[in-house]
């Protein structure tokens, strides 16, 4: 019997709206199989998506889930999950979405490290716009508004995450999907702020005129782009430096670590004025 | 549906390998990361991208699930160990005579 992601599913939808070969629907299956090994039941999800393709999140997924305004997933998110504190929260954005509109959004849930699990689907462009340059944009390369090469210097979504607050930040790529389901079953287990860069492939919107038009094409130029984290580290600053501006990223859990939880903040804040 | 759900993902008789076409939209993501070749795609005019996979190779299949979680589509399965027996890497090397 092959695994059965139908309980979380919506199969009424099927089959998907997204392209051919979109990364978004290996995104999906290996944070179903997250969701099934970690045993949560589908009324204590709730996906929280913004505008684009990974907004059909929303759509697919069998959970409590919300569709919500261009670049405030997080805003939502953080709602939700301060009146329901022992519900588990997914938010899935966009890199246009959760770096660009809804980049401040992003930056102090991070500050805040409320319990939000933020799944960044980076795909390099504004897909579902038919390609307009997005913060991640590797340098050079083609969209509809840079006809002549991307001249933006690349932005890493997971330095700033560390930088902003964010108590676990991962980075993986959709060719590994069996990572990527290990590393969902850790950041959703992490209690706090959850960062994944997950890297995707847009081969129709992004690929097609940066000669990388088919699906595997996309994702062995994703593969090439990132570097296992324990080779990274082996590394000196500088050469960090100078991969990083080349857009080479590392892979893996990048930082971890256990900080106080904004909700059971909260919580206690409560607590304490009422018992005055 | 349950029953539905059952007869999609219950292995059939003797197959390691089986594709739901209703589902499939022809990526090839399934032929490309398939390390042994088990699968290829062939042409169907239904299909909106003109092609269709096909298990061409099922006595390849060494059971790796690689086709299963990189689908994006929830269309192609792959049985359990104990619905069939999988052959190992080398035997089917040396079926497809390469070592």
């Amino acid at each position: 019997m092959a695994f059965n992601y139908d309980y979380y599913l919506r199969t009424d939808k099927m089959p998907t709206l997204w392209c051919w070969g979109c990364g978004d629907g290996i995104i999906m299956k290996a944070m179903i199989r997250a969701f099934a090994k970690l045993g949560w039941d589908k009324n204590d999800i709730c996906i929280v998506s913004g505008i684009g393709c990974s907004g059909r999140f929303s759509s697919y997924i069998d959970a409590n889930t919300v569709h919500t305004t261009h670049g405030r997933t997080v805003a939502y998110a953080t709602g939700i999950k301060l009146a329901n504190p022992d519900k588990h929260v997914i938010v899935v954005a966009g890199d246009g979405d959760g770096l660009a509109i809804g980049g401040n959004h992003t930056i102090h849930g991070c500050r805040r490290n409320i319990d939000l699990n933020f799944v960044l689907i980076n795909n390099f462009i504004y897909g579902l716009t038919n390609s307009q340059v997005s913060p991640t944009t590797p340098k050079g390369a083609w969209s509809v508004t840079t006809q002549y090469g991307n001249i933006d210097p690349t932005f890493d979504p997971a330095d700033l995450a560390i930088g902003a607050g964010a108590t676990f930040v991962a980075r993986e790529s959709v060719a590994e999907a069996q990572k990527l389901e290990r590393i969902f079953i850790k950041g959703f287990q992490h209690k706090g702020f959850s960062f994944f860069d997950i890297h995707s492939n847009c081969h129709v919107n992004f690929g097609r005129k940066n000669k990388l038009a088919k699906a595997k094409q996309l994702m062995d130029w994703i593969e090439d782009r990132l570097i296992p984290k324990a080779k990274w580290d082996k590394l000196t600053p500088e050469e960090q430096y100078e991969l990083k501006k080349q857009g080479k990223f590392p892979r893996g859990i990048l930082y971890q670590k256990e900080e106080p939880e904004y909700c059971e903040e909260y919580y206690k804040l409560i607590e304490r004025v009422r018992g005055k | 549906m349950a029953l539905n759900v059952d007869f999609k993902l219950k292995a059939p008789a003797n197959t390691p390998v089986w594709v739901d076409e209703a589902l499939c939209k022809s990526c090839e993501l399934c032929v490309e990361f398939c390390p042994t070749g088990v699968l290829e795609m062939v042409p169907d005019p239904h299909n909106i991208l003109g092609q269709m996979v096909k298990v061409a190779h099922p006595e390849w299949c060494i059971g790796c699930k690689e086709c299963e979680i990189e689908c994006p589509d929830f269309c192609i399965f792959v049985a359990e160990r104990d619905e069939y027996n999988f052959k190992k890497l080398n035997e089917v090397k040396k079926l497809k005579g390469e070592a």
